[in-house]
C-alpha cells in the first residue's frame, strides 16, 4: 500500500506536468491561429482557435482541481501545542505536544518559583496560524 | 478580437471547414442525446473510483497506525493482525423496533455487552497498556473500525452501481460522496489523535468541568464518571465528567440519575455542556444556550436524563460549543480551548438567573475526555 501511495504521488506530479504541457501547447495553437488569420488562412485560424480553447479549458480545469487537492492536503497538517503553566507565578511555556501529555498533568517544579507546574492547555493550530 | 471573428466567419472558400465543424456539432449533439446519461454515468464512476482508492488508502493508514500503536504500547506477544482484522469487521444488531416499548433498555444492554467485549478484545491486543492507554487504544480501534465500515459501505454501493449500470444508484452515492470524504478525513485525524492521546474537539464539555473540579476532591460514580462537589456563587455544584485522561465518554445518564436519586430529586437544575455541530458559516468556538439534554450517541443516555428530570420536574439546560463534525473528532483547536471561559461565564449567569443560593445544581461535561485529566 505504501508503494501504491508513492505511485499515486508520482502520478499526481506527472498529471501536473502534463496539464502544464497541454496548456502551453494550447496557447501556442491559439497564437499560431492568430498568425494564420493575419495571413488570411481562416480555416487554419478556426481549427487552431477551437483546439486551443478546448486545450486551455481542459488544462485549466485539471490544474484547478489539483490545486484544490493540494490545499486540502495542506490544511490537514495541524501542529499540537502544550502549554505549561504555574498558577502561583503565572510562568507560561509553550512547547510541542509529547505523547503522555494531558490537561492538568502535574509535570514537576516551576523553574521560577519551584511551585507545581502543570499542563493547562493542549491545542492544535495549522502552521499558517 | 470580436471584429476578427466576425470578419473571419467561414463563407465561400472556407465552406469545407464550416461543414466539418457543423457536422462535428451535429454529431456531438446526437451523441449526447443518445448516450448522454451513459457518458455521465461513466464520468461519475470514474470520479468515484478515485474516491474509493483514497478511502482505501485512508483505511489502510488507520489500520497500520492502529497496529503500530498497539504493538508499541501494548507489547503483545503474538501477531495481533488476525484478531484486529476480526475486530474491525465487528457489528451490532439493533433490537427489533416493531414494538418500541422498552427498546431503550434493550439498546442499553446491547451497548453494555458490546463495550465489555470490545474492552476485553483490546486488552488482549494490548496486554501491557495501563487503563488510560487501554481506553485510548479502544478509541483508536473504534476509529479504524469506523473508517473500515465507511469504506466497505461506499465500495459496496459503487460496485453494485457499476455492476447494474444503475445511474440513480451511482448518482445518489456521488451526491453524498463529498460529505463521506470529509467524514473519512476527519476519522483519519481522529485516529492520529487517539494514538497520541491528544484532546479532541468533542472533549470541550469535560474540559470545562475539569476546570471547575481542579484541586477538588473527586469520587467515582456510575460507569467511568467522576464527580466533585464545589461552591459557585453560594450554590452547591455537583460537577461531573468521564474519568480521564484516557479516551472515555462514560455513562453520564446513569451518573446523573444516581446523583438525583441520592438527593431524592432535590436538584434545582441540571446544566449540560457539550460540543454541538455548527451550521456552515458559523464560527468554531461560539457558544449557545438552550433547553434539554445536550448529549449525542444512540439516545439511551439522553433518555435516562430526560426520564429522571421529568420525574422530579428538574429543569435541564444546555450550553453548547459550536464546532464542525471534523473539529469534534480531530485534535482540539485553540478556538475551542478558548471557548471554555465563555462557557463558565454563561453557566454562572444561568445559575444566578435561574437558581437560589444554597440550592444544588448538577453540571455535566459531556464528551470524550481523551487527553483531559481532572
Amino acid at each position: 500500500m505504501a508503494t501504491a501511495q508513492k505511485k499515486s504521488g508520482v502520478y499526481f506530479y506527472l498529471a501536473i506536468i502534463f496539464s502544464i504541457g497541454v496548456l502551453a501547447y494550447s496557447a501556442w495553437l491559439i497564437f499560431n491561429s492568430v498568425i494564420s488569420y493575419e495571413q488570411g488562412q481562416t480555416g487554419e485560424f478556426y481549427y487552431g482557435l477551437i483546439l486551443g480553447a478546448i486545450g486551455v479549458g481542459l488544462s485549466v480545469s485539471s490544474l484547478s482541481t489539483m490545486r484544490r487537492r493540494m490545499q486540502t492536503i495542506k490544511t490537514k497538517e495541524l501542529k499540537t501545542f502544550t502549554v505549561e503553566y504555574c498558577e502561583k507565578c503565572s510562568f507560561k511555556k509553550l512547547r510541542e505536544f509529547k505523547v503522555g501529555d494531558y490537561v492538568y498533568k502535574k509535570i514537576g517544579a516551576c523553574p521560577q518559583c519551584k511551585e507545581e507546574l502543570l499542563i493547562s492547555q493542549i491545542y492544535s493550530e495549522s502552521p499558517k496560524e | 478580437m470580436l471584429n476578427m471573428l466576425i470578419l473571419g466567419l467561414p463563407t465561400g472558400e472556407n465552406s469545407s471547414m464550416s461543414t466539418i465543424i457543423s457536422t462535428m456539432m451535429y454529431l456531438s449533439f446526437i451523441l449526447f442525446i443518445l448516450f448522454g446519461q451513459k457518458i455521465q454515468l461513466y464520468t461519475m464512476i470514474w470520479n468515484m473510483s478515485g474516491a474509493i482508492k483514497k478511502l482505501e488508502i485512508m483505511k489502510f493508514e488507520a489500520r497500520e497506525l492502529t497496529i503500530k500503536t498497539l504493538k508499541e504500547i501494548g507489547k503483545p506477544k503474538n501477531d495481533i493482525t488476525p484478531r484486529l482484522n476480526a475486530l474491525l469487521e465487528q457489528f451490532l444488531i439493533s433490537p427489533v423496533n416493531m414494538d418500541p416499548a422498552g427498546i431503550v433498555w434493550k439498546f442499553d444492554h446491547l451497548l453494555d455487552v458490546r463495550e465489555e467485549k470490545f474492552k476485553d478484545d483490546v486488552k488482549r491486543l494490548a496486554p501491557e497498556a495501563d487503563n488510560a492507554q487501554q481506553n485510548n487504544m479502544e478509541n483508536l480501534v473504534e476509529g479504524s473500525l469506523a473508517l473500515n465500515t465507511v469504506y466497505r459501505i461506499v465500495r459496496h454501493f459503487y460496485l453494485l452501481g457499476r455492476k447494474t449500470q444503475s445511474f440513480y444508484l451511482i448518482l445518489q452515492l456521488q451526491m453524498i460522496l463529498p460529505l463521506i470524504m470529509q467524514e473519512a478525513e476527519a476519522l483519519v485525524g481522529a485516529t492520529k489523535a487517539f494514538a497520541r492521546g491528544q484532546p479532541i474537539g468533542d472533549g470541550v464539555g469535560p474540559l470545562v468541568v475539569s476546570k471547575l473540579m481542579k484541586d477538588k476532591e473527586k469520587r467515582k460514580v456510575e460507569k467511568d464518571v467522576v464527580v466533585s462537589e464545589l461552591m459557585m456563587d453560594g450554590r452547591k455544584i455537583l460537577a461531573l465528567k468521564a474519568e480521564g485522561p484516557g479516551g472515555n465518554v462514560g455513562k453520564p445518564g446513569d451518573a446523573i440519575k444516581q446523583l438525583i436519586e441520592e438527593r431524592e430529586g432535590k436538584i434545582a437544575m441540571v446544566v449540560m455542556v457539550d460540543a454541538a455541530v455548527k451550521f456552515e458559516g458559523e464560527k468554531t468556538g461560539d457558544i449557545s444556550e438552550g433547553i434539554g439534554a445536550a448529549i449525542g450517541g444512540i439516545g439511551t443516555e439522553r433518555f435516562k436524563i430526560e426520564e429522571e428530570a421529568s420525574k422530579y420536574k428538574i429543569p435541564v439546560h444546555a450550553v453548547i460549543v459550536k464546532e464542525s463534525l471534523q473539529d469534534a473528532i480531530t485534535p482540539m483547536k485553540k478556538e475551542i480551548v478558548e471557548a471554555t471561559d465563555n462557557v463558565i461565564t454563561s453557566i454562572k449567569s444561568l445559575l444566578l438567573e435561574r437558581t437560589q443560593e444554597a440550592e444544588t445544581i448538577i453540571i455535566a461535561g459531556i464528551g470524550n475526555t481523551i487527553g483531559i485529566g481532572q
